[in-house]
Parts: C-alpha cells; structure tokens; sequence
C-alpha cells in the first residue's frame, strides 16, 4: 500500500496496537481478520491523504511570478501522473507493478491488494472495507483496468 | 444452456486466469481472438499481482506492539 518497508511496519504496528487496545469494541460477528485490515486500511489510507496533502502544492513552482507561470507549474487536483523527479525515484524503488500500483488511487489500490495477493473473495472485500459489492467489483476491475495501462505503457 | 460463442465477461475472465473457468466457456477462448487477447492481458496483471513478494516484520516487532499495549490488572484499571 505504501511502497515503504519501514513505514508500512510502523502502521502495522499502529494497527495491532490499536487492535489489542481497543479489543472490546470487537464485534464477533465480523471476522476478526477483516476487522484487523480494516484497521490497517484505514491506517495506510490516513497516511496516504496525509501525505497527499503535505506534498501538494496548488500555487505552482516556488519560482512561478505570473498567473501564467504559476497555471503552467501548479499541481490539478486529481492528477496522478508522475513528476520526472518522482519518475527517477521511482526506477529505483521497486518493480514495473509496485510503481504501477502505487499510481492507483488509495480505494483502488486497498481492494486489488485484497483480491489477488491476499486471496480475498469480493464478499470479504465488501465486508472489510465498509463498500457495497458493486462499489468493490467496479473498482477491482477498474484497477486491473488502470494496471494494465501503466504495465503496456511502460513496456512501449 | 450458454451460448458458445456470447463473449466472456470480466467476471469470467478473472476466472480462466486463475484457472477456475468451466471448460464449457473456456472453449470460447479457442475460437475468439478478442476474447484471447482481453483474458491474456488479464492474465499476466493477475500473475504480477500474485508474485508480488510478502515481508515478514523484523525482529522486535512484537515486543514493540506489547510495550504499548494497556494490559488490564487484576483491580480491572488500565496500566500502560
């Protein structure tokens, strides 16, 4: 989820710590394991927006003087494609995939981990994450959608 | 009774790259390239997907959680 060894271990232990805490507000009626990534899930995805927000800048380059400058250099809202600099720190950081997963979008990225590398069915995904099905289905499937895009892009 | 040749669904396709499509829609593969072409692509992000490599936490990892855990004393207080 967050491309970071060291960091994904602090938000795991984030999680169990909040796990064992808060151990009493566990309804047995929900599998324990789900309700254990659902408390990791949000964890990753609090650090995500987090880190989103740090790092974005709405007013373009520090340099930018002119409204025209500082259009051309500022960041969208939604824009996801990778700065050149981001780009080189990317090659460097882990295979065509993980580089391919960490541009999904935090909702996307939390339900195809789910789905195909822990095994999780699409009912257990709904469960976990508080989403409808549909809600679950659409986005695994635009994920695998957006993955193949990254994947063939770089291939050409 | 499914048509042979109604393409297959991403629900479907999912299914054959993981191995788990009856035979009597795979066959459609055999005859359409379309379908071919979209359940191999398929494929190969499943794969990449699923080799995807899994850490262990490192040493200490428990003791770490457990130094912040609130363990619960016999007069039923919280102690950190």
């Amino acid at each position: 989820m967050v491309r970071d060894r060291a960091l994904a271990e602090d938000l795991a232990q984030e999680t169990f710590i909040k796990v064992l805490n808060g151990i009493k507000s566990y309804r047995p009626e929900f599998k324990f394991s789900s309700w254990i990534f659902k408390i990791a899930n949000n964890a990753a995805i609090d650090h995500l927006r987090r880190k989103s927000i740090d790092t974005l800048s709405l007013d373009g380059a520090p340099g930018a003087e002119t409204p025209e400058q500082m259009r051309a250099t500022s960041l969208q809202l939604g824009d996801r494609a990778e700065s050149p600099l981001d780009e080189v720190a990317s090659r460097e950081l882990g295979t065509a995939i993980e580089r391919a997963i960490a541009r999904l979008r935090p909702e996307y990225r939390s339900c195809i981990l789910l789905r195909h590398v822990e095994g999780y069915s699409y009912e257990e995904i709904a469960e976990t994450l508080d989403l409808p099905l549909g809600t679950v289905k659409t986005y695994i499937h635009r994920a695998r959608n957006e993955l193949r895009g990254y994947l063939e892009d770089r291939r050409d | 009774m499914t048509d042979l040749t109604m393409h297959l669904t991403t629900d479907e396709i999912e299914l054959w790259a993981q191995g788990l499509l009856p035979a009597s829609r795979a066959i459609h593969l055999a005859d359409c390239s379309l379908c071919r072409v979209e359940a191999d692509r398929e494929r190969k992000v499943i794969l990449e997907l699923v080799q995807l490599p899994k850490f262990a936490p490192s040493a200490g990892f428990a003791d770490r959680v457990m130094a912040q855990v609130k363990v619960p004393t016999a007069s039923r207080d919280w102690q950190v």
